[in-house]
Parts: C-alpha cells; sequence; structure tokens
C-alpha cells in the first residue's frame, strides 16, 4: 500500500473532529433493546479499553519513528485512538451503562497490558508495534465495528462509528504503508533483528499479556453473538493486504502475526487455545498487590465534550 | 530597475549613519560610535520608547537565561544587579541608564516605523523611507531592528473565532485580572516556562498546551547581597573577574550544546534528574521527556516550571491543536477545552528569508529575493551587493550557549570599523566582495552540518528546508575573533569623486 504520507498527514490534519460535534442526546437511545443491554455493555467496555491501550501503542510509535512526518502522524493516531474511547464512553453514558462519574475500570488482562505498555512499549522497536497495531485495527474495524453496527440502530451511535471508521481507515493506511516498509532490506538482516527483539524477556513478557487478552475478548464477543467467520475475515484481510507485496511478505513481524492471526481464530487447535485458555483463567488469580498502580494516561478518559 | 525610491532631495540632510531600531544593538551601536568620534546619528525606532524586546516582553515572570553580568555591556558594567538573572524590569532599567548616561535620547527619532531603504550608488546614499513620513537619507545604514521584535501566532485553524481575552507574551495586557480565570497558555518555550509559574499562582484552573518538551536546566538564581554590589562599585575589577568567569562556564557549555560529545549526554542526565527530582508522575515525566539532543533547540532555565505544572490547578495537555473554537481549544482527542482566555507564549516570527523591510542594493537587487532561500551574510554582519548597511545579529551570528550581548559586542566593533573606514576614506561605497562572501559561507554551513542545530529537530533556527541561517557554529571566542579584524581585501571600495 504505497501511499504519500505528506498528503496523508494533510488529510488527517483536515479530517478532526470532536465529541462536541455529536449531539449525544439526540432521540434513538431507546432503540437499545433489553435483551442487547447487558452484552453491549460488556462489549462497549472492551471496545473502548482497546482504543484506549491502542493509543498508547501510537505513543510509543511516535517516539519510536525517526521520519517526523510519521512521528507526527502517530502523535495525531494517538490522539485520535483516545479520541474514539472517549465517544464509546459518551455512548455508554447516552445508553445509561454508566453511573454519575462513574470511570469504567480496566480486568486484569488489561491491567497487564496497561503495565506493560506503560513500562515496556518506549523501548519495542517500531516495526514490532508496527505490526501488531494494523491487526487489532483491522479486527476492530473489520469486525467488531461492523458487527456492532448491525446490531445496534441508534442513529448516535451509527454517526459516531462513521467518524471513528474513517480515522481507522487512514490508520490501516499508514499502518499497512509502515508494514511494507519495514519489510524492505535484507532478509537476513530483517530475520537476525526480529529473532534479537522476539527473544527478549521484554517481549516475551508482552507476549504473555497480548495473548490471553485477545481469548479474553473473543470469548466476550462471541458470547454477544459475533459469528466468528467474520472475525476470521476480518483477520484474514490483515493477511491479504499486507502480505500483497513483496516487502509486506518478507517482514518477519507480519509473517508472525499473520501465523498468530490463524491460531485465534482456529479453536480446534487445542495446542494453542488450551494453554492460552488456561492463562486467562490464571490471570483472575494473578496476585493484585504485585500491580502497579494505574498510570496517569490510563485515566485520561472522558465522556464530557467539554473540559 | 526602479530608482524612485533611490531619488533624493538634494536639500534634505544626509546623516554619517542612519540606525534601525532603538534595543540594546542600535543602542549599543549608537554608544560606541560616539566614542569612536561619530556623533552625526539618527536612530529610528517604530515604538514609543528604547528597549526592543525588554520593553515589548513585560509578561509576568519576564527574565533572562543568561546571568545578568554577562547580559550587559562589558563596556558599561552595572554594579547594581539585584539578582544573577535579572527580570525584565530590571534589564529595561539598564537600558534606560545606557541611554540617558550616554545622552542617546536627542538621536532617537520614535515612532518611525521603517519601511524601506533603496542604496543610490552614484551618490554613496541609502534612503530609508519611513510610515507616514518624510525619508531619511544617510552614509551608512545599521539594521538593528532585533532578531525577536515581531510576535508570533501558531497556524492554528478559528484563532479569529474565540471570543474569550487572548494575550501573547511579547504584547502582555497588564489590565486583565487573572484571578478566578481559567486560562490556556499554548506554547511550553522560554516565554512559557517563565509565564506558567507565575500565571498558576493566579488563576484558578491553568491549562497548558504542549507541542515538543524542551530540554529545561536548573538555574542558579540568587539574590544579590548588598556587600556584593558595594564590592563591584568599589572594585569594578571583581565584577570583571566574575563575567570573565561567567563566560569562561557558558564557553565549556558550548562542547555539549553544539557538538555532539559525552557532555552532550552529562548535559541530558542532568536535566532528566532535574525532571525526575521535580516531577514523580512517570507520565508527565514521559510527556516533559525531549527525543531529540540538547542544544538542537533552545535550552530552557528555570526551577519553578516543572513544579508548576503539578500544582493541583495546572494540566499539561500534549494533544495535538485541532483548531480553535469560540469557547476554547479543541484538541485532537476530541476535547474541547473551555477557557476565558489564551495566553500565546508562542515566540517571534524570526525571520531566516526575508529582511524585516525591503532593501534595494545595488542594481535595483533585493534582499528579499537573495535571502528566499536562507539568508546568508559575510560574518553575520555585511551582505555584498548592499553598500555601507551593517546588520547586528544578521544570518548565523545567534548564540545557543553564550550570551547574545558578547555576540553583539563583538558585531557592533566590526560595524564601528566598518562605518569608521567609511568616514575616514571619505569612501562612497563599501561592499562586501561576493567571493569572500560565498567563501565564508561554504566553510560556515560546513561546520554547521555537524552541529546539534542540524541533528534532525525542527526548530526556529533552521529555514523549512532545514538551512540553518540562524546560529553561529562555534565557541563565542572564535566568533569573537573573526570579528576581531575587519579585512579590507574582502571588501570592494569606492571613493567619492573629487
Amino acid at each position: 500500500m504505497d501511499i504519500d504520507l505528506d498528503r496523508m498527514l494533510e488529510k488527517v490534519k483536515a479530517s478532526q473532529w470532536a465529541l462536541a460535534d455529536i449531539d449525544w442526546d439526540a432521540p434513538g437511545a431507546e432503540t437499545i433493546t433489553d435483551e442487547q443491554w447487558p452484552q453491549l455493555k460488556d462489549f462497549m467496555f472492551d471496545l473502548m479499553w482497546i482504543e484506549h491501550v491502542g493509543a498508547r501503542g501510537f505513543a510509543a510509535m511516535a517516539r519510536k519513528a525517526e521520519d517526523p512526518v510519521l512521528k507526527e502522524m502517530y502523535t495525531y493516531f494517538h490522539a485520535e485512538e483516545q479520541r474514539h474511547a472517549n465517544a464509546e464512553m459518551a455512548l455508554m453514558r447516552r445508553w445509561g451503562m454508566l453511573e454519575e462519574d462513574e470511570i469504567p475500570l480496566p480486568n486484569i488482562n488489561l491491567r497487564l497490558v496497561i503495565e506493560w505498555l506503560d513500562t515496556q512499549s518506549d523501548k519495542v522497536p517500531l516495526e514490532t508495534l508496527g505490526s501488531v497495531i494494523p491487526m487489532l485495527e483491522v479486527a476492530l474495524d473489520g469486525a467488531l465495528c461492523t458487527f456492532l453496527l448491525e446490531q445496534v440502530d441508534d442513529p448516535v451511535c451509527h454517526q459516531a462509528f462513521e467518524r471513528i471508521n474513517d480515522d481507522e481507515s487512514r490508520h490501516l493506511g499508514v499502518g499497512f504503508h509502515v508494514l511494507e516498509l519495514q519489510g524492505h532490506g535484507k532478509a537476513h538482516r530483517l530475520l537476525l533483528n526480529f529473532l534479537g527483539t522476539l527473544l527478549s524477556p521484554r517481549l516475551i513478557v508482552g507476549m504473555a499479556t497480548y495473548v490471553p487478552l485477545l481469548n479474553r475478548m473473543r470469548d466476550n464477543i462471541v458470547a454477544m453473538g459475533l459469528p466468528e467467520e467474520k472475525l476470521y475475515k476480518a483477520m484474514g484481510k490483515f493477511e491479504r493486504i499486507g502480505g500483497r507485496t513483496a516487502d509486506g511478505r518478507r517482514n518477519p513481524w507480519f509473517q508472525l502475526i499473520s501465523w498468530h492471526g490463524r491460531q485465534v481464530i482456529n479453536r480446534r487447535n487445542r495446542l494453542y487455545h488450551g494453554p492460552v485458555d488456561a492463562m486467562v483463567k490464571l490471570s483472575d488469580y494473578y496476585p493484585r498487590a504485585l500491580l502497579r498502580s494505574i498510570p496517569t494516561w490510563a485515566k485520561e478518559l472522558t465522556d464530557r465534550p467539554a473540559a | 530597475m526602479n530608482r524612485t525610491n533611490a531619488r533624493t532631495d538634494t536639500s534634505a540632510t544626509v546623516h554619517d549613519v542612519l540606525i534601525v531600531g532603538a534595543g540594546f544593538a542600535g543602542l549599543g551601536t549608537a554608544i560606541r560610535l560616539k566614542e569612536s568620534g561619530v556623533d552625526d546619528i539618527v536612530m529610528l525606532d517604530r515604538g514609543e520608547d528604547v528597549g526592543g524586546t525588554w520593553r515589548d516582553n513585560s509578561y509576568p515572570g519576564a527574565a533572562c537565561d543568561i546571568p545578568s553580568n554577562l547580559y550587559s555591556f562589558s563596556f558599561a558594567p552595572n554594579p547594581r544587579w539585584s539578582r544573577g538573572y535579572s527580570g525584565s524590569a530590571e534589564i529595561l532599567g539598564y537600558i534606560h541608564h545606557l541611554v540617558d548616561h550616554y545622552g542617546l535620547r536627542e538621536l532617537i527619532r520614535f515612532k518611525h516605523n521603517v519601511t524601506g531603504a533603496t542604496f543610490d550608488e552614484t551618490r554613496g546614499l541609502w534612503t530609508v523611507n519611513v510610515a507616514g513620513r518624510r525619508n531619511v537619507y544617510a552614509r551608512s545604514v545599521v539594521m538593528a531592528p532585533g532578531p525577536l521584535a515581531n510576535p508570533g501566532y501558531p497556524d492554528i485553524d478559528g484563532l479569529d473565532s474565540f471570543e474569550g481575552h487572548t494575550i501573547h507574551s511579547a504584547r502582555w495586557d497588564h489590565d486583565y485580572d487573572f484571578t478566578g480565570k481559567r486560562v490556556a497558555v499554548i506554547g511550553t518555550g522560554a516565554s512559557g516556562v517563565q509565564i506558567i509559574p507565575e500565571l498558576v499562582k493566579q488563576v484558578d484552573y491553568l491549562k497548558v498546551f504542549q507541542r515538543t518538551p524542551a530540554w529545561v536546566l536548573p538555574r542558579p538564581d540568587y539574590d544579590a547581597p548588598g556587600w556584593n554590589q558595594a564590592l563591584f562599585r568599589r572594585l569594578p575589577i571583581t565584577q570583571a573577574a566574575v563575567r570573565k568567569a561567567l563566560y569562561m562556564v557558558h564557553e565549556t557549555m558550548a562542547l555539549g550544546l553544539i557538538w555532539k560529545t559525552p557532555m552532550t549526554r552529562l548535559l541530558e542526565g542532568i536535566s532528566k534528574a532535574f525532571l525526575r527530582h521535580q516531577v514523580k508522575d512517570s507520565w508527565v515525566r514521559r510527556q516533559l521527556t525531549p527525543d531529540f539532543t540538547i542544544g538542537c533547540k533552545r535550552v530552557l532555565m528555570s526551577n519553578d516550571y516543572y513544579p508548576a505544572l503539578t500544582r493541583d490547578n495546572c494540566k499539561l495537555l500534549t494533544w495535538p491543536i485541532a483548531r480553535i473554537a469560540p469557547k476554547g481549544i479543541r484538541t485532537a482527542e476530541g476535547i474541547e477545552h473551555q477557557v476565558d482566555c489564551i495566553v500565546f507564549a508562542t515566540g517571534f516570527a524570526v525571520q531566516k528569508q526575508a529582511a524585516p523591510f525591503p532593501v534595494t542594493g545595488v542594481d535595483g537587487r533585493r534582499l528579499d529575493d537573495e535571502w528566499a532561500r536562507g539568508a546568508k551574510a559575510y560574518k553575520s554582519v555585511s551582505v555584498s551587493g548592499y553598500p555601507n548597511l551593517f546588520i547586528t545579529f544578521g544570518p548565523n551570528s545567534g548564540p545557543g550557549h553564550n550570551s547574545a550581548l558578547v555576540y553583539m559586542e563583538a558585531q557592533i566593533d566590526y560595524i564601528v570599523r566598518g562605518i569608521r573606514t567609511i568616514l575616514d576614506y571619505d569612501l562612497k561605497a563599501l561592499d562586501v566582495r561576493e567571493d569572500a562572501q560565498k567563501r565564508y559561507n561554504e566553510r560556515l554551513q560546513k561546520r554547521l552540518a555537524r552541529t546539534n542545530w542540524n541533528s534532525g529537530c525542527s526548530s526556529w533556527y533552521l529555514t523549512e528546508d532545514g538551512f540553518n541561517a540562524t546560529m553561529y557554529p562555534g565557541f563565542a571566542t572564535q566568533y569573537r575573533r573573526q570579528m576581531a579584524t575587519f579585512v579590507n581585501e574582502d571588501y570592494r571600495a569606492l571613493k567619492v569623486p573629487a
């Protein structure tokens, strides 16, 4: 996916929107049925937090990017992911899913991911986060958001997600462009760098927090009625677009994430899901005393258009 | 060729020297010219008083980043500095003292906004146009308008739509009462870090909008005790010694700030330790940690900036600003930050690719055209094709580690030598040779390429194309040495026909 980054940055700047652009009190909230409500609450909760931690990923990438245009782009994407989380929180507030002044608290898997992002993400090479994030975006954009809009009739929700999806499509465009750029170079050098990062304790711990989070979310989403094929199709999109060019395919991170995506959606792979599901269960028993206090960036969520 | 501006009224007075600007540089030049025996001087200033940037920058907390004993003229020491780093009012007081002591006021014409200057090569005269007034004529012109003279506003959509109050740091509104107000400060550069600690004491809530964090170092400020002032008064040699010591300390800083050396890492380490000591929240610390080499942008000195940001009524925001709305600032995370007042601490519009006003030289050449791809001069003072014109703080004359006044003094003495040459030899034109200027700039750019300023950050030192037309790549001592010699061979001199 060859894009002109300068023009893309101009487009990103010209496409800014604010929570105040949406009338959160407009009619339509009543279209949420009583049956939908509890599952929708869990779904929105996960979605909002994934956007929020994704934002922190972009913050790390903004630090790592050497190209000033890409650096500024990621700074915007960081803010935009936060905006999505804020908008999703505003929807939750609109649907009566939050008490007065209530801020949704992250579950244990999210806490572990937050902790890893807070302490380690700034030290991880750009190509690692640059490959994981497009996969998450593809899954969010192609499966979760589409599914949400099929289930929910509230016009305000559609209005918000129209804007969110527009942003996400730009994130994906840049994401795949960078994925290909990073596949450029001598194969053995790419592979050595890849192995060096992959085998570092930092990344092993990162994977140990990321992998169970995905399975927990998949379970939540499937429980809500999302057909697994949709998730399969969306994740296949990552492999299809990312692997379109030789450079993209040569990126070892692309290969790893694609392979991992295939394992996540293949429920029959007991060799993968057995241990990972066990990790999900085990994480419930993770000693809370070992957790650091929640970093302040994770408390920045707000559903109020004006502050 | 347009010569209409160059047409002179034969009965009009022709001055020996015309100085544009009555700030530090203009006044210093006038003093040294007078001391060298040049008396026919006229100074034009667009303001209503002297002082330039120190007249304009009266915001709360305004002070100099360089110790006062070094940020003053060596030929006019002031033993009465009340602090290590004086505030703007005291610096302005020193400037007023210079004007009175050297009898400069009678030379200055205030409210004279220069709009253009044209050289008449047949008569060896500069015609200087002044808005709404008659032209002024002089044999030599010294451009001393100051590099930091015009307030710079950020390029943000909706700037005019804001319904609240707006203030620029360089045009402070002393009548506005901040008590109980919600206030936004845009910009965390040299003026921002001085304003924020003062404002946070007055306002109800302060939101600080930062684009790029700067490296901040502690400021070794102190109240000058009475005995110290008395000692400096009675034994001026002690003050000269202190000045010399301060000069050497700042020169040493060049090793870390201008070039990437082990000292660069050391200075970054000191700054990071200072941040860790003053800010406990790891995320806020991350927001405040620069990701460029120290020295690439201006280094800030403040002891109370970080503590101000950690106060309960202050919040640092690093989201990109999307636009300004009638009630506040909308940032890219989708929130409108509503405030009563926006303070723009966004510095100055520094001209790196244009002259401060249209300047026409020999054969109708225009300085703006020649500087369109980045300003160039010879030793920062002379430009080929513009005879008898001298510039203070011209291209590549800025220091990143030492007192601007040290550089200024070197320029002033050089200019005085140039003007004396014109007057002593009764020259029609003294014009730097093009090849000398070219050689000088080739050497300069080669040296600049190896400095921290050109190490990849974006700063006001560089043009959009990354050309450095602002800084001098070396020690102040090197700069002073180059300015100490006036190489006649590098100039083309034309005599007035007998």
